[in-house]
């Protein structure tokens, strides 16, 4: 029947557009050795600079007491890799908003992009509110 | 229905788009494969080695051909991430026979890639942090320690001021004798230590340094040897210094310890012992006469016999002496036995004269060494006792010592046989005869021999002292 194919040939690419992206289950989901090995040697000292950087800008950066700001960087137990995902993404959406010096932005994306690199992710688009 | 399919054709088509082009970062994100499907993986024999941090934040990567391609072929390396599905390329910088090229992140695997005539592209994966070639050390310092003949070699590295490197390396120190062949020590640490007795005295030595990743996470390759630096070694070290050195050291200590223990010892007995004999106290004179004046003990020895005195020399008495002194004893005066200190009498041994105001009944006065004249003991002893012994009468000559009458006779004969002296010198009281006392005595009136007149002899002194 022709009405048939018609009226199911769109679920296909409905199908599509609604079937989870791979963005959430990163490439490292289960190798955290290798995780924490590069967290050690390489990521944690960027880390410790950013944590300083932010610190000469404390006063700036709790000017903006936004609570959606502060949501956007928790992490949710059993689902680590998941939420430094979704921290290093919102850290580079962030600071490409914020009115900051250039290095400390700098330093930031680094770090977002070295997480990012470690866990193999890769950000999704923002949902658009309601 | 055709209004259905058509917003759905769309829609579908509009889906595939998105899916295709989904994901939104800025940053490179790395699949499994690295290397674009359409290259040709043909090898070529490049040489490449990182350094991270060598400026600033930035990193390099250093490649030179092992084989050099053909001559008069154009080739150009360029380091080349994978950021999403797309190949994201720089051209590395030639420098001389090698290519330089300079990035910040060193967590992206990278793809060395050759760009030649022939070919169109040709790619080599490298990682960055395997192939890690650390910076030069520098500042040798070369410290020689006597005490233990060692030589301390210390030397810095850049990375130390780092944050990826710093102590994650080993160090490499190699020396020699001049012209020698080099030996090696590795250590993790920024200093090692040589044995003298290893090294020859008296020579030139040099030292270099290089290092290298320790291979916990980064792995790479030695760094280039550090600038050498020379030192002499110092002469034979002969047993006799360090053993004079001991002695020298043993006698300070001991010396140092005795004049501690000798100081204690003065502050101790500063005042008891040492002061007194150093610095002794002047004699009190009031206080030494206080004593010599003290009274004698109870049985302080005194003797009443003529004999015991033997040793005495006795003289004649003049005239007037013996004058001068009747006239004392025909005088009333006090008894005796209360002016006399009780020191010089004897509890059991003297008897005490009673007073009596009759003049035949008056004690005798002390007197040494007195000879009574005939007229003075006539009147006193009677004229029987001169009608006995007459020719003791016409001697008239009575020796009275301490207030003993004892007849003595010019030729001596009826003197008593001297009693000898007790060992200590003491004279001890002795009762005298009671028939020498009655002949003395007609009148009855009996007199002790043992007087209370005491005698004060140099034995008093002893017995005070």
């Amino acid at each position: 029947n022709p009405a048939f194919f018609r009226s199911t040939l769109p679920v296909l690419p409905l199908l599509l557009v609604l079937s989870p992206v791979n963005s959430s289950s990163c490439a490292m989901e289960n190798k955290t050795t290798e995780i924490r090995v590069k967290y050690e040697n390489i990521l944690s000292h960027d880390i410790n600079e950013l944590v300083n950087m932010s610190a000469e800008n404390r006063d700036r950066c709790c000017r903006n007491k936004n609570k959606e700001n502060i949501k956007v960087f928790f992490c949710n137990d059993t689902e680590e890799i998941e939420s430094l995902q979704s921290m290093a993404c919102n850290m580079l959406r962030f600071f490409n908003k914020q009115r900051i010096s250039k290095a400390f932005r700098r330093k930031a994306a680094f770090v977002s992009c070295g997480t990012l690199q470690v866990l193999q992710c890769k950000c999704e688009r923002p949902k658009k509110e309601k | 229905a055709l209004r259905m399919t058509q917003p759905a054709a769309v829609l579908s088509v509009f889906a595939m788009l998105l899916h295709t082009t989904f994901g939104e970062s800025g940053c490179t994100s790395a699949d499994g494969d690295g290397t674009l499907g359409d290259d040709e993986p043909d090898n070529f024999d490049i040489d490449c080695f990182s350094q991270l941090e060598i400026k600033d934040s930035f990193s390099s990567l250093t490649c030179n051909f092992t084989e050099l391609p053909p001559y008069n072929t154009n080739y150009t390396l360029s380091l080349c991430t994978e950021e999403d599905n797309n190949y994201a390329c720089s051209n590395m910088k030639k420098q001389e026979d090698a290519f330089f090229s300079q990035f910040n992140d060193i967590l992206s695997n990278r793809d060395v890639c050759m760009y030649s005539e022939m070919k169109r592209r040709v790619c080599r994966r490298v990682v960055v942090t395997d192939i890690v070639k650390p910076e030069v050390p520098f500042d040798i310092n070369i410290t020689y320690e006597r005490e233990a003949n060692e030589y301390l070699i210390r030397y810095c590295t850049p990375h130390s001021r780092k944050k990826y490197l710093k102590d994650k390396l080993v160090h490499q120190v190699a020396y020699r004798q001049k012209e020698g062949t080099w030996k090696t020590i590795e250590s993790p640490y920024l200093q090692i230590k040589l044995l003298g007795k290893n090294l020859e005295n008296e020579a030139l030595y040099e030292v270099k340094v290089r290092s290298q990743p320790n291979g916990n996470y980064f792995k790479g390759t030695w760094s280039e040897w550090s600038a050498s630096k020379s030192f002499r070694t110092a002469r034979e070290q002969h047993a006799t210094e360090t053993y004079s050195s001991v002695v020298m050291v043993i006698p300070s200590i001991l010396g140092f310890m005795l004049s501690v223990v000798m100081i204690a010892l003065i502050v101790v007995f500063w005042e008891n012992r040492i002061k007194p004999a150093v610095w002794p106290n002047l004699p009190d004179h009031k206080k030494t006469l206080e004593q010599l004046c003290k009274k004698p003990k109870n049985n302080f020895d005194t003797s009443f016999n003529p004999e015991s005195f033997g040793y005495v020399h006795i003289h004649k008495v003049d005239g007037l002496w013996a004058k001068a002194e009747l006239e004392n004893f025909l005088q009333p005066s006090a008894a005796p036995e209360t002016s006399l200190p009780e020191k010089f009498r004897s509890g059991s041994d003297l008897k005490t004269i009673p007073a009596a105001a009759d003049n035949n009944n008056l004690p005798l006065p002390v007197s040494c060494a007195g000879v009574w004249p005939a007229e003075a003991l006539h009147r006193l002893l009677g004229p029987s006792q001169c009608a006995d012994t007459e020719g003791s009468c016409s001697s008239s000559t009575y020796e009275v010592c301490h207030g003993t009458r004892v007849p003595l006779h010019s030729d001596g004969s009826n003197l008593p046989p001297t009693r000898p002296l007790d060992p200590s010198g003491l004279l001890h009281p002795e009762p005298l005869n009671d028939d020498s006392v009655s002949q003395m005595l007609p009148n009855g009136d009996m007199r002790s021999p043992n007087n209370e007149e005491a005698y004060v002899t140099m034995s008093n002194f002893y017995k005070i002292q």
